[in-house]
């Protein structure tokens, strides 16, 4: 009898549900770790076995849903058929698909942390996500001949994704059309465009007769130049 | 084919496609008079050549209704000069594909499930851009079926298209924004019923079952379950589109009853069902193997209202434009002959009028037409110049359902003529007892 007593401990998921629902409810965050605990029926100390604050929280949320996106994409019949841009596209749009069961948390989470230029702490950790996922399918989009390998620049490849990342975020966070196809075409777009900027490209070629110019300097000054 | 590098992302960037375009327009007009001062022989084919492909080549790099704009303009024949017709008539064909993944969210949206899990194969690959969506096989217990996919925000991005093009069009068409904008709501209003694709479906159904007694003229079997506002799936119908069926030398005999078929459908629609498949370009028609006509698409549905359809259809056939009186009541009803018209403009266009409704109803006169006949065509395209140069026809007139109803006949026509058919055209002909009513 004395078993049914103890209380089963708590979770990350109900912590974080329990957080989600506050600041829903009341559009800001708990005046402090101590009250929000005492609203749980927990110690103080138990709740930083979970979590180190409320930030801790929702970047721990964002990281998740980004890692089950790139779990379920991978996990698809046809990922392996994919190239490199597709397996992108592929993750924005189950990506917004499962932030819409989010919506208003995204909605809250990123309220006035919009810029483009920083990336908000809350996703630091997601960043690192992400950027583990986009490298990977770089390399594979590089070994296959699909993507450019451009010394200097491959290594910023992955920071054009990112970019993309936000930029797709908030637009969707700012999209009212119907069932978010704004955001559909945002993404197809986009994507599509950065990926024809990794691809080879007349650029590419122009820098190679540059330096296949300078580096044949007999000839140069044979013809007197 | 010539593939596609990139696309016009924004608004913006498609609205500087377009003011592009306007610039080259103007440019070569520039070369034009320029080269003229120096050879007063050159001719305005090298002209419009220019000017066609300079507005071929933006507009196809735009997707959708702009796509659209270009199809219909190509298949406006007697409006445009043959230079621009050849070159939009390569826009028929022509678009970048939707990317895999967008294929599958856009069956996951509809369907909660994949094409892989709904259908037993689907190629993710598109074998055709139908210029607002694109086609795949797949099958399905053994059978084959073809699935329309549409292209996301494509009904938002009509009116922002069309918005843009005006000024294009104004100047191809000579005419005043004030004018055209009559004519450009009904295109519009048109095109955003293409882009709904569930009441595609239900015209599909509701047409090819009207249609079902007509001979040779076959319609494939449409699947609501599989059907959704993005997504159409229907019947994978074998068979050749025009260019290709021509290319394998039908004799005379097959090419009439072809012919005959598209004759019979189109007739039947518009004078027994008085609403048409008003989208006859080749793309929507195949030869089936079995030598019948299939019909592949009804976005494009162009309902004849009775104050149309009794006045226009009234003036077409024998003799039908021998009481003067009547004819230029009729005139009055279409709009072609406006209440503020002086008698002599009313003279003016009662002549003109006639001879073009006596030309184009020419087919109506005799129980038999021969569309091979290329002087037929010649005069047609000659009347259309002709009128395009008149200062008289600068001016906006007809009722807005010209529009539609002069494409389709129009379109109707020149499939004939490219089939080079012999057809009966007394098969189903204008019903105009009023008493009916």
């Amino acid at each position: 009898m004395a078993k049914a007593k103890v209380k089963p401990p708590i979770t990350v998921e109900q912590i974080s549900e329990s957080y989600i629902d506050y600041v829903l409810t009341n559009n800001e965050p708990p005046k402090s770790v101590y009250v929000f605990s005492k609203m749980l029926g927990i110690n103080e100390s138990e709740f930083y076995n979970y979590f180190a604050s409320f930030e801790a929280i929702e970047s721990n949320l964002w990281e998740s849903l980004t890692s089950k996106t790139i779990t379920l994409s991978a996990s698809q019949e046809i990922w392996a058929q994919y190239s490199s841009r597709e397996k992108t596209l592929s993750f924005f749009y189950s990506y917004i698909e499962l932030l819409k069961s989010r919506r208003s948390f995204i909605v809250y989470s990123l309220k006035n942390k919009c810029n483009s230029l920083i990336t908000p702490s809350t996703l630091s950790r997601t960043r690192i996500v992400f950027e583990e996922f986009a490298e990977q399918i770089l390399q594979e989009g590089l070994e296959t001949g699909e993507l450019a390998d451009r010394k200097l620049f491959t290594k910023r490849y992955k920071d054009a994704l990112w970019i993309q990342f936000k930029f797709i975020v908030n637009f969707w966070i700012q999209d009212s059309s119907a069932e978010f196809e704004k955001t559909d075409e945002a993404i197809e777009k986009g994507i599509n465009v950065t990926f024809d900027l990794f691809q080879r490209s007349p650029i590419d070629n122009l820098f190679e007769y540059g330096k296949f110019l300078s580096q044949n300097t007999k000839f140069k000054e044979k013809m007197g130049l | 084919m010539k593939t596609q590098e990139s696309m016009p992302v924004s608004k913006v960037e498609r609205s500087a496609k377009f003011v592009k375009t306007g610039f080259q327009i103007g440019g070569n007009y520039l070369k034009h008079y320029s080269k003229k001062l120096f050879n007063p022989d050159l001719d305005r084919e090298q002209l419009n050549e220019d000017n066609a492909s300079d507005i071929y080549n933006s507009l196809s790099q735009l997707k959708g209704s702009a796509l659209k704009i270009a199809q219909m303009l190509s298949m406006d024949k007697n409006i445009l000069p043959k230079a621009y017709v050849n070159k939009f008539t390569q826009a028929q064909y022509n678009a970048p594909p939707l990317s895999g993944p967008l294929i599958m969210r856009t069956f996951t949206k509809s369907f909660g499930k994949s094409p892989q899990q709904i259908f037993d194969t689907f190629n993710i690959q598109s074998v055709q851009a139908a210029s607002i969506g694109q086609v795949h096989e797949a099958t399905l217990n053994g059978k084959k079926l073809a699935v329309k996919i549409q292209y996301p925000g494509v009904g938002d991005s009509i009116s922002s298209d069309l918005r843009m093009v005006k000024p294009i069009a104004f100047r191809l068409l000579g005419m005043s924004e004030k004018e055209l904008s009559i004519y450009i709501n009904e295109v519009e209003e048109r095109l955003l019923e293409e882009t709904d694709y569930e009441l595609e479906l239900k015209r599909s159904i509701e047409f090819s079952k009207a249609c079902k007694e007509l001979k040779n003229v076959v319609f494939p079997d449409y699947y609501k379950e599989f059907s959704s506002s993005k997504i159409i799936t229907m019947d994978w119908v074998d068979g050749l589109h025009l260019k290709e069926f021509l290319l394998t030398k039908p004799s005379q005999e097959l090419r009439n009853k072809i012919g005959q078929a598209l004759w019979d459908f189109y007739n039947f629609q518009q004078h027994k069902i008085r609403a048409v498949h008003a989208d006859p370009h080749p793309g929507n028609f195949l030869i089936t193997p079995d030598e019948n006509l299939a019909v592949i698409d009804f976005g494009c549905i162009k309902e004849l209202p009775s104050d149309f359809y009794y006045p226009f259809f009234g003036l077409v056939g024998k003799n039908a434009m021998n009481d003067k009186k009547a004819t230029i009541k009729a005139f009055r009803q279409l709009e072609m002959i406006l209440p503020e018209d002086t008698p002599k403009q009313v003279e003016f266009y009662y002549e003109a009028y006639k001879d073009m409704i006596g030309l184009f109803g020419r087919p109506y006169t005799d129980s038999q037409f021969d569309f091979s006949q290329n002087d037929f065509f010649e005069k047609l395209y000659e009347y259309g110049e002709k009128i395009s140069k008149m200062p008289e026809f600068k001016q906006a007139r007809g009722t807005k359902h010209f529009i539609y109803i002069n494409r389709t006949n129009f379109g109707l026509y020149t499939i004939l003529h490219d089939l080079q058919a012999t057809v009966r055209t007394d098969t189903y002909t204008p019903e105009l007892d009023l008493s009916a009513l």
